[in-house]
């Protein structure tokens, strides 16, 4: 499966770990609803590292496009929490 | 999925479907390599606005590093004309300087990551730009028309999600360099002005602290001015005799 990470890249991600990125997101969406600043920037490391460890990185000159698109790494929990809001990414 | 699956509607909203409408496939390519030409043109332009934005901070603190040393002389002239009033304000104003001169060294770094970030993204799309050079040129000898439309499909969704990105990207560099811009447009002002009294503008506690700290900083420091300047200095008669 491709993942992009936003601003970092893409990455081929076995299958096997699909699982465990879909648990975290779960946990992500419960986080952000309680502004819990402290457990997003957590398992949005924990995604991010999940990602990177197990993925490999696609080359940098290959097109492909992705499965999955996870959130840039320095992403705040008010832009996660405006992307459920429906206000969109786009900063103000 | 819940934020992973929204981040990816979001990219995905953002990617042109240029190949819907065009007539022959092969110059949906040449126009996707156009947008992409200018994508990446825009990249290079973000990245040098960054780097004025990162001088003029710069330049900005060289000027409050240099104020720094005039207030501190000041605060010394004005000591020695028996002005003990006008020496606290300088150093009042030095202090001041100071946590100014932080904050820009903050903002600094800042800028210095946003720019190796979108230098890393620039490099990226031009990697990409170039396989989608590629793949162009060997659809368009290779194959028909109705043919390329099937080549054409992975090879455009591919780059057109690497712009979305990149876009992105600048869009977050350049407002988060806006931001940094106006704040010190505005301590420019405040400094012209000379009413820079609270450079932070956060926190309440936080300034009181603050000015608690750089309060006692001046208190000793006149101090010692006072002992310098008292020392080895006979009294001097003041300049208008008042006070």
């Amino acid at each position: 499966m491709i993942v992009r990470i936003l601003t970092e890249g893409q990455y081929n991600l076995p299958g096997a770990y699909i699982d465990q990125l879909n648990e975290i997101d779960n946990k992500i969406v419960v986080v952000v609803e309680q502004k819990d600043k402290v457990n997003f920037h957590k398992l949005l490391e924990e995604m991010f590292s999940l990602v990177r460890k197990y993925g490999t990185e696609v080359p940098i000159d290959e097109l492909v496009e992705s499965d999955l698109v996870l959130p840039e790494p320095d992403i705040t929990l008010q832009e996660a929490g405006e992307m459920f809001t429906g206000e969109g990414l786009v900063p103000d | 999925m819940g934020m992973v699956s929204r981040m990816s509607t979001i990219v995905k909203s953002k990617i042109n479907r240029v190949l819907d409408n065009a007539e022959d496939p092969r110059e949906t390519l040449e126009y996707s390599y156009e947008k992409q030409r200018e994508m990446l043109q825009n990249v290079k332009r973000g990245v040098v606005e960054m780097v004025t934005a990162k001088r003029r901070l710069e330049l900005q603190a060289r000027k409050a590093e240099s104020n720094i040393a005039k207030l501190d002389s000041q605060a010394r002239q004005a000591l020695e004309a028996g002005r003990e009033d006008l020496a606290r304000l300088a150093l009042e104003r030095k202090q001041a300087t100071i946590s100014e001169l932080q904050g820009l060294g903050d903002q600094i770094s800042a800028l210095e990551l946003e720019q190796e970030k979108l230098t890393h993204a620039e490099q990226r799309l031009q990697a990409k730009v170039q396989a989608f050079r590629t793949q162009k040129e060997v659809i368009k000898a290779q194959y028909s028309a109705a043919q390329a439309q099937v080549r054409i499909g992975s090879a455009l969704s591919g780059i057109s999600e690497e712009m979305g990105d990149v876009t992105m990207a600048v869009e977050r560099a350049q407002t988060k360099t806006d931001n940094l811009q106006a704040k010190a447009g505005a301590i420019d002002e405040l400094v012209a002005t000379g009413v820079l009294d609270d450079p932070t503008g956060g926190d309440p506690l936080d300034n009181q602290l603050k000015q608690l700290s750089a309060s006692s900083t001046v208190e000793s420091e006149l101090a010692q001015l006072k002992g310098q300047v008292g020392s080895g200095e006979d009294y001097k008669s003041l300049p208008g005799g008042k006070s």
